[in-house]
């Protein structure tokens, strides 16, 4: 089974946290070109041959976007845009390929994560949301590889067993 | 006002539910709940996370964040090498050694040097991320079952550092050593286990 909604989610949510350190001033206009390229994007007719290639995308967007966290300063204003953008792109094409429209009302409002992630930041904790976007570097990193492994079937019994 | 109720009963399932719920954390082992299931279901990796949080709250600044930053990082670097099938010494013992040396450096309050603290939980996300990389299923969104995977296993680092506050409460230190104590000694059971077997 590979559905579009989770990595489309965690890509909003790596966005979220990324634009959370951009200046508050680039906040709204990167979380509505996000949605509106998430949309358009979804409704484009997007070959079948380009889905790993799209989910890759996805990964590698979800790294990139949670990596900005550890920058000293976080992003400005044009960069949290090309971000948005980018995201956009992205979990719009996996949506197209592999979901629904539903998918993309799931995974929209994970960009909100802006809102804790701004907070932490105000409140002087920064470092909740850099622990957790370093989850997300590690979730997808072991998801971008898992598209070149041969994975074990999950009816074999584990260490525990 | 029936009518309204059921139609916000309709969007909320069509919000909610997909196709796909109907094979997640059911028959295979596989999907998010399953995955995010897995580290509670196993004694000695839930004791190792908390123990991570646990230690890392105990040591202070920038081991408390950074036990909790390295730990699923390198986890995932011992799941791609168990799904290469790359040969490692008994996984079993590793893991279980984990949960020893972890739960003696809690009991024996360990003031270990950054490096080493950050060596030590490194080697053992090895081991933790090998077993769980070799039973990684392809059958059933293996992609869902990673991120809930890396998702519960961060949250019992959470977990292991609230409990670690403990120690700036009136006999906390005891309780988190004591905790340390017993975790030490399902460790040293679990070893003695994974040896005899």
């Amino acid at each position: 089974m590979r559905g579009a909604a989770l990595p489309a989610a965690l890509v909003s949510t790596a966005l979220g946290l990324a634009i959370a350190f951009a200046p508050r001033s680039a906040w709204m206009s990167s979380v509505v070109t996000f949605a509106v390229t998430a949309t358009v994007v979804a409704v484009l007719p997007i070959p079948r041959g380009c889905l790993d290639c799209v989910f890759f995308g996805c990964w590698v967007s979800i790294v990139a976007s949670a990596a900005t966290v550890h920058l000293r300063g976080g992003l400005n204003a044009p960069a949290a845009m090309a971000l948005s953008l980018n995201s956009g792109l992205w979990s719009g094409a996996a949506v197209a390929l592999a979901g629904s429209h539903v998918d993309l009302l799931k995974a929209l409002p994970c960009v909100f994560a802006l809102f804790p992630t701004a907070l932490s930041v105000r409140l002087r904790m920064p470092m909740a949301a850099k622990v957790v976007s370093s989850w997300l570097i590690a979730m997808a990193i072991l998801a971008a590889t898992l598209q070149f492994l041969p994975v074990t079937p999950g009816y074999m019994p584990d260490h525990l067993d | 006002m029936i009518r309204r109720a059921r139609k916000g009963v309709l969007i909320a399932m069509l919000l909610l539910g997909s196709s796909a719920d109907a094979h997640v954390g059911t028959g295979l082992a596989g999907g998010f709940a399953s995955g995010f299931e897995h580290p509670f279901t196993g004694i000695d990796h839930l004791l190792a996370m908390i123990s991570v949080g646990l230690w890392g709250a105990f040591l202070g600044r920038p081991l408390i964040y950074a036990l909790p930053v390295i730990f699923p990082a390198v986890m995932v670097g011992g799941a791609v090498l168990g799904m290469l099938n790359v040969p490692m010494p008994p996984v079993e013992a590793g893991i279980a050694l984990s949960v020893l040396v972890l739960g003696g450096c809690i009991a024996l309050s360990a003031k270990a040097p950054i490096w080493a603290a950050c060596l030590i939980v490194a080697t053992f996300a090895v081991f933790h991320g090998y077993a769980h990389g070799k039973e990684l299923p392809s059958a059933a969104d293996p992609i869902g079952y990673s991120v809930g995977f890396v998702l519960a296993t961060g949250l019992l680092h959470v977990f292991g550092i609230c409990v670690g506050f403990l120690t700036h409460r009136p006999r906390g230190l005891i309780a988190t050593r004591a905790i340390g104590g017993v975790i030490g000694g399902i460790g040293a059971w679990l070893l003695y286990k994974a040896i005899g077997d």
